[in-house]
């Protein structure tokens, strides 16, 4: 599968750094891929407004997944069919896809939603057409939290993937660092100093509850939930130094997995697997990343082109998304850890920070900033251009992705 | 015979030991750069955290802020006074309690500012305990990375400015 999206990468631009004696070589993409036509004539939905925003938030759904177009009626590759309708409080949409040139279905299914929860049901047909046709996990139904600043007071904030349904989660108007999600997308974990010092909060979401999980003197960040849920990677200075841990969230105990007297670590990241840990330390006096083992020991440098490279999440690809300082701005850069091949995003005047994987591997959610403003963008590692995620006033920045 | 080999092995561990140590100070740039290498012979644990209690009055005593160069938590040598400054205060007011502020300029990563700010703040305070005596149990660090600038303007005076540590003083 990832050969062929490769191949179907029409033309790349060969970048070499020339600061580096250790530069390895960036392909920056330029163009596109093919997409598949898609026709959704076939789907029948009553005049309501309700069928309206069905029938709308499904074909926003599948041109932002990348790989679709909207055919005109009676051609396109892959065909939809069903039949929306609604009874008082409750709608359903009885939906298949399949093949034009086969016949054959990729599948058929029946959803039911609350009337209010149209977009979820669109998004839920979306994922499931995207799984069906190309064996990828689909990002319409998930969500995106972030740091936004609004009149000088910072708090997390959280909406849907295509940016609808943006929703306020703290109202502490206190400085706030570093959101991400927990595997099953319920739970976030951020810093905060609400409480004076900077600790690491767990935030239940299905029942809006907050709880402190780290509150060791001095500094406690940048934590990263574990793949399986069992334990949390984040940044500690308790010991004298800021380094990072690992905390079993059901005994307590902490594993001190660096030990670098004289560097300071950041922004840990879980490898998929949850075998190893991707983090920024400055131990050669500038920011690099570094992967490690979940036991500690045996770092290995993985970033050698940038004068920084900070910001690191580790995909459920495989590949680390990161911001790397190049001629004096920050770019988003893709890179797989085994190969060392590596991948630049961005190259305009704008600063572009903190990135996040979204749950089909493909898409990035990062912060875009020009003349001190900060705005939150979608990127596509396939070409498709950035699509800004939010239009709202404020700073907004620090995105992470929901894992599904 | 065996048990010379193994002296012989211990010996050439010992040595090989000496030498990557060595190698790795030198490569971390320590020594001869205006830090006393008791403040780095090993890293000091905080205390629990105490309650901020009443901050001393800048009548009383004004500390000044300590300021580090780009990605840097070295103490300069030429702030080291301000450092002594404090140090002497603490002596004199034995009931005072330190919180160390670590800040940063707004370049970077927040999330690495926060443990930059942190480094910046531990690097003082060890320096008030290895350098001047002070307990550690009386000094906590708090980092603010690049979120509280002194000086919110986008320009080198500036940052500057921004990349200091404060002494926040309570009794």
């Amino acid at each position: 599968m990832r050969r062929f999206m490769i191949s179907v990468i029409t033309a790349t631009l060969v970048v070499l750094c020339p600061r580096d004696s250790e530069a390895r070589r960036i392909e920056v993409v330029k163009s596109s891929h093919e997409k598949i036509p898609v026709d959704i004539s076939g789907i029948k939905h009553s005049a309501s407004a309700n069928g309206g925003l069905f029938i709308k938030t499904l074909q926003s759904d599948l041109k932002r997944s990348g790989w679709f177009t909207i055919s005109q009626a009676g051609k396109g590759a892959v065909v939809l069919g069903g039949v929306f309708t609604e009874a008082g409080q409750f709608s359903t949409f009885k939906g298949s896809a399949s093949n034009r040139s086969t016949g054959r279905a990729y599948f058929s299914r029946s959803y039911n939603e609350k009337a209010s929860r149209v977009r979820s049901m669109a998004h839920a047909y979306a994922d499931d057409i995207v799984y069906s046709v190309k064996k990828v996990i689909g990002m319409a139904s998930s969500r995106i939290i972030m740091i936004g600043s609004r009149g000088g007071k910072k708090d997390l904030y959280s909406c849907d993937y295509d940016g609808a349904n943006l929703m306020q989660i703290t109202r502490d108007g206190a400085v706030c660092l570093a959101p991400s999600w927990g595997p099953e997308g319920k739970t976030v974990v951020y810093t905060s100093y609400h409480g004076g010092f900077p600790d690491v909060y767990k935030i239940d979401l299905s029942v809006n509850r907050r709880k402190r999980i780290a509150g060791y003197p001095g500094l406690n960040a940048g934590a990263d939930v574990a793949p399986d849920g069992k334990s949390v990677v984040m940044i500690l200075s308790k010991d004298g130094n800021p380094d990072v841990y690992i905390k079993d969230m059901r005994t307590d105990r902490l594993l001190r997995v660096t030990k670098s007297q004289y560097a300071a670590e950041a922004s840990p990241s879980w490898s998929p697997d949850g075998k190893r840990i991707v983090f920024v330390s400055n131990k050669t006096k500038r920011p690099q990343l570094y992967v490690t083992s979940r036991s500690g020991g045996g770092d290995k440098r993985i970033t050698f082109a940038g004068s920084e490279n900070v910001s690191p999440d580790w995909g459920s690809n495989g590949r680390i998304v990161y911001s790397s300082r190049r001629e004096g701005k920050y770019h988003v850069c893709v890179t797989d850890p085994g190969t060392g091949e590596t991948l630049q995003l961005t190259s305009d005047y704008a600063d572009y920070e903190d990135p996040s994987w979204a749950p089909d591997g493909r898409h990035i959610v990062c912060s875009r900033t020009v003349g001190y403003q900060s705005e939150l963008y979608v990127l596509d590692t396939l070409g498709d251009p950035p699509v800004r995620l939010l239009h709202h006033e404020g700073d907004w920045y620090s995105p992470d992705w929901s894992p599904k | 015979m065996k048990y010379k080999n193994l002296k012989l092995y211990i010996s050439i561990f010992i040595f090989c030991a000496c030498v990557c140590g060595g190698c790795r100070s030198n490569k971390d740039g320590l020594g001869g750069d205006g830090i006393n290498p008791s403040v780095l012979d090993g890293d000091i644990g905080l205390n629990e955290r105490f309650e901020d209690g009443i901050r001393v009055a800048t009548s009383e005593f004004n500390p000044q802020s300590v300021m580090f160069a780009y990605d840097s938590y070295r103490v300069n040598p030429a702030d080291k006074y301000k450092v002594a400054q404090v140090a002497a205060f603490m002596k004199q007011n034995r009931n005072v309690r330190l919180v160390v502020e670590g800040h940063c300029d707004e370049r970077g990563s927040r999330e690495y500012n926060v443990s930059l700010g942190e480094h910046r703040a531990l690097a003082i305070r060890a320096a008030l305990v290895s350098d001047d005596g002070i307990a550690s149990k009386r000094i906590q660090t708090r980092t603010y990375g690049e979120e509280k600038p002194v000086d919110g303007r986008h320009n080198e005076s500036a940052w500057r400015q921004n990349r200091r540590g404060e002494f926040a003083l309570y009794r």
